[in-house]
């Protein structure tokens, strides 16, 4: 908990610094528009955190995040390569599709003790090859069929909603998956699993199945936030999603989860994902004032090119700072219980009575 | 001579005097002294936990000495770091060969000391292979150095790890087990080349479990016991008695065990016939009844943990059958055995036994986590209530069940493990090297639960290497030698003489009732 804490507090002065040096990041428009981003990595960045606990890792994210709109596009798409279909025809196959691509990437893994990591790489190729080949190298519209969903919402206000669809569905995502990961037997035998495999099934957990099962979550999530995506963006093309995998596992590291397994929860995989968003964001946003040597005021802004340098750099600087407390930590765990061993030693070694 | 000379002929190759050391909280060695010569082979002894390997580790500059003085020719040396010690001379074999399967044997050979110039200078391959040949001739082992070391056998590897350490003029040689994967053939090969080495004048430090080979090659025999130097036997005087009887050592005390003669065992529970573990030449037979200790002597790789993990499902038996309670038993997997009250508190209880970063309530509830939810949702309150009345019952020390059980001592941690089976009231309990790695204090504390399980009635199998608990704890001892089932003690013929014979081959080979 109290890493979520430290992000939290790191997050909300982020926010404070953004916000004093410019306002409209508050504004109605950039406000919610940054809600509906962070809802839409946030669910999926979820399903990537249930892989992560267990010990996996799931690269096919991104892919699925695509395929998911492509295949909508396909079905339903009234303009040209689409089939007319109903809209919910579409997005139900698509999502069931990504279950079956999970399901399968899952059995993979655990029933012929494959690597997650080649089994979900050769996944990510073959998926984005496949939306590839449906779209057929180009692009399928979905017009505006779907962009209530992504717009639209509760409380209207000025013809723009305050809670988008999207916020909606990550709202629930948050609520299930909190429920799932700290309140159920599930949730619990997830972190055995990450924590010390062997013990889980000396447990008498089947490991393998609750394994599979977690491969499935993060596909479907994908799916879920692939639909999002698909009504938000419009126009479905094979590019939808590249390297979105990677922002997922960004902002599951950030939000306190460790790749070796059994640490993490949705609060911060949630406070994660605001903060890559937030940065992302922020970049565009973030200004400082200042007059030139004639006196005339002037704005400096962050050079955009600087992005990626600017999110790899907090994303180091996050597990540097992550992995110093831990060391410091753990000497003082040891500091403490030599001071309370040692007095105690010479009785332990006594012989029996 | 001059005086150095004779200081040296005088003085033995090596002299550890006092060592000490502790780790977190655990005494791993105390005032230990050992002394090897050249051209003598010192077999160091001990049950696991005794010591020696932190004791070869300090030799080996892997890890520093709290206190003590180490002396080479009697002069006294600092080994901080490997490299230190490499210079001195000595060199150290690990049980697990640090070998790089996928370069070639000269390159494993020199591997760190290329005698390259400087770290982007040319490798020297052809004096490499020159040098490697030699060396592979002083081992005796008449393969090109260019023969990628994962091609060789494990028994070649060896050779290769000898050669190694010949490379860097060793004079100490210490090896660690070095026959536990080699096979009759190989380890004879193994003898004629140490005697060889014994004979250029290297000191040699072997440490083994197996009986026959320390009095095959051994001048002398060091043993270690509970972190502590317990005596040093001539090879005259080395007879396996004598050695397990140092090794063992402590009086047996009545107050130590819980008193046995008022248990008298039931109907029987857990009926094994022939059944064959995956790699035992034969079938393993036994029943034990309510209430009753079993024990299973032998050394180590004897084949008891296997035994005990097919009975537990986690590796199915080949061939066999089992019933429990009058009905067919066949665990596929632990989950199944579980589900029939069949229960194992591993030997490695941080790899197989408890999640270590979770909390004393959390393993305690994990095998059965299904029966503290309410509408699918875990309670935490009935959880907490488990934990801490198995806390309560196991006199378990730690200031909250909210504890990770990474922080707790190996002897509380074997607690929490024994709870969290208890609260799933067990009809057979299996309990492998159950004080292992544990202090003599919390030993008998442990003993004392043990012997409660069974007076309430559940069949514990106790899996030791420790002879005096299973002398002092069980009802019955069935010894294993080499996979196979040599016999079954019954409580008044249960002696350290009678297992040490049939755990080491000497009695003849008897069959398993």
């Amino acid at each position: 908990m109290k890493r979520e804490l430290g992000m939290a507090s790191a997050l909300a002065v982020i926010c404070l610094v953004l916000f004093i040096s410019n306002t409209d990041v508050l504004g109605q428009s950039n406000a919610v528009n940054q809600l509906r981003m962070i809802s839409m990595l946030g669910i999926y960045a979820i399903g990537s955190g249930f892989v992560i606990i267990t010990g996996g890792i799931d690269l096919s994210v991104g892919s699925i995040v695509g395929l998911t709109g492509v295949i909508i596009a396909r079905i339903s798409s009234q303009s040209m390569g689409g089939g007319g279909h109903s809209m919910a025809l579409g997005v139900v196959v698509a999502l069931a599709v990504t279950l079956l691509v999970g399901l399968c990437q899952g059995l993979l893994i655990t029933r012929l003790n494959l690597q997650p990591f080649i089994v979900t790489l050769a996944g990510m190729l073959m998926i984005r090859g496949i939306s590839q080949t449906i779209v057929d190298g180009g692009t399928i519209s979905l017009g505006t069929s779907m962009i209530k969903l992504a717009n639209g919402g509760l409380i209207m206000h000025g013809g723009d909603p305050l809670l988008p669809y999207p916020l909606l569905i990550f709202l629930a995502v948050i609520a299930a998956g909190s429920y799932v990961l700290h309140g159920t037997v599930f949730g619990r035998y997830l972190y055995a699993i990450g924590g010390n495999r062997d013990a889980a099934a000396y447990s008498g957990i089947p490991v393998k199945r609750i394994e599979t099962s977690t491969y499935v979550i993060s596909a479907g999530l994908a799916g879920v936030a692939g639909v999002c995506y698909a009504a938000y963006i419009g126009q479905m093309s094979q590019q939808v999603g590249v390297a979105y995998e990677l922002y997922a596992i960004a902002a599951v590291v950030l939000g306190g989860c460790s790749l070796r397994g059994g640490e993490g929860t949705i609060l911060g995989i949630v406070i994660g994902s605001a903060m890559m968003k937030v940065i992302d964001n922020g970049i565009n946003m973030f200004q400082i004032r200042y007059q030139d040597a004639d006196g005339i005021p002037r704005l400096w802004r962050l050079n955009t090119n600087w992005t990626f340098i600017i999110v790899g750099s907090v994303i180091l600087i996050a597990v540097v700072l992550d992995q110093v407390v831990h060391v410091v930590q753990e000497k003082r765990r040891i500091r403490a219980t030599e001071s309370a061993a040692s007095p105690s030693a010479p009785a332990a070694s006594a012989p029996p009575a | 001579m001059t005086e150095q000379e004779v200081s040296a002929a005088s003085a033995p190759l090596l002299e550890m005097r006092g060592i000490g050391k502790r780790f977190a909280g655990v005494t791993a060695l105390r005032d230990v002294s050992l002394t090897a010569r050249a051209g003598e082979v010192l077999a160091l002894m001990g049950e696991n936990g005794a010591g020696k390997s932190t004791l070869m580790k300090i030799l080996g500059g892997i890890q520093p000495p709290d206190g003590g003085e180490i002396r080479i020719d009697g002069r006294p040396v600092v080994l901080d770091g490997v490299r230190a010690a490499k210079r001195l001379g000595i060199s150290l074999i690990h049980q697990e060969l640090m070998l790089a399967p996928n370069l070639d044997i000269a390159a494993n050979i020199f591997l760190g000391n290329e005698g390259a110039r400087g770290p982007l200078g040319p490798l020297p391959r052809a004096a490499m292979n020159r040098a490697a040949v030699g060396l592979l001739a002083r081992v005796g082992l008449p393969v090109a150095p260019t023969v990628l070391v994962g091609k060789l056998t494990v028994g070649q590897m060896q050779m290769v790890e000898i050669a190694r350490a010949l490379s860097t003029n060793a004079r100490i040689l210490i090896m660690d087990e070095p026959t536990a994967s080699l096979s009759a053939a190989e380890s004879e090969k193994l003898f004629e080349v140490i005697r060889k080495l014994r004979a250029d004048g290297v000191g040699i430090i072997y440490i083994s479990h197996r009986m026959e080979e320390v009095q095959l090659l051994a001048d002398r025999v060091t043993v270690l016991r509970d972190g502590r130097w317990a005596g040093d036997l001539p090879r005259a005087e080395a007879t396996s008695d004598k050695i397990v009887a140092l090794m063992v050592g402590r009086e047996l005390s009545g107050a130590y065990f819980p008193d046995k003669a008022g248990r008298s065992p039931g109907e029987v529970i857990l009926d094994v016939n022939d059944l064959v573990v995956p790699g035992a030449p034969t079938g393993v037979s036994f029943a034990a009844r309510r209430g009753e200790i079993l024990g299973f002597a032998g050394l180590v790789g004897a084949g008891r943990t296997e035994l005990m993990q097919s009975i537990f499902g986690v590796t199915p038996a080949r061939a066999g059958t089992m019933t429990l309670e009058g009905r067919p038993f066949a665990p596929r997997s632990p989950r199944e055995a579980i589900a029939r009250g069949v229960y194992l508190a591993p030997e490695d209880r941080k790899h197989h036994g408890l999640v270590l970063p979770m909390s004393i309530t959390e393993n305690t509830t994990l095998p059965n986590l299904a029966a503290y939810t309410r509408w699918g949702r875990l309670d935490g309150g009935a959880e907490q209530r488990t934990a801490e009345a198995e806390v309560k019952r196991m006199a378990t020390r730690t200031p909250s069940v909210r504890q990770k059980v990474v922080n707790l001592s190996g002897g509380n941690q074997q607690k929490v493990v024994l709870g969290k089976w208890l609260a799933m009231s067990p009809k057979v309990l299996i309990l492998d090297e159950p004080t292992r790695g544990i202090d003599v204090g919390a030993r008998a504390e442990i003993y004392r639960h043990i012997a409660a399980l069974a007076a309430g009635g559940i069949v514990v199998l106790v899996v030791s290497s420790d002879m005096e608990e299973v002398i002092g704890l069980c009802d019955r001892v069935l010894v294993m030698r080499e996979r196979r089932p040599m016999g079954v003690l019954e409580r008044d013929g249960i002696s350290q003489a009678r297992i040490g014979a049939l755990m080491t081959g000497s009695a003849g080979r008897e069959v398993a009732a």
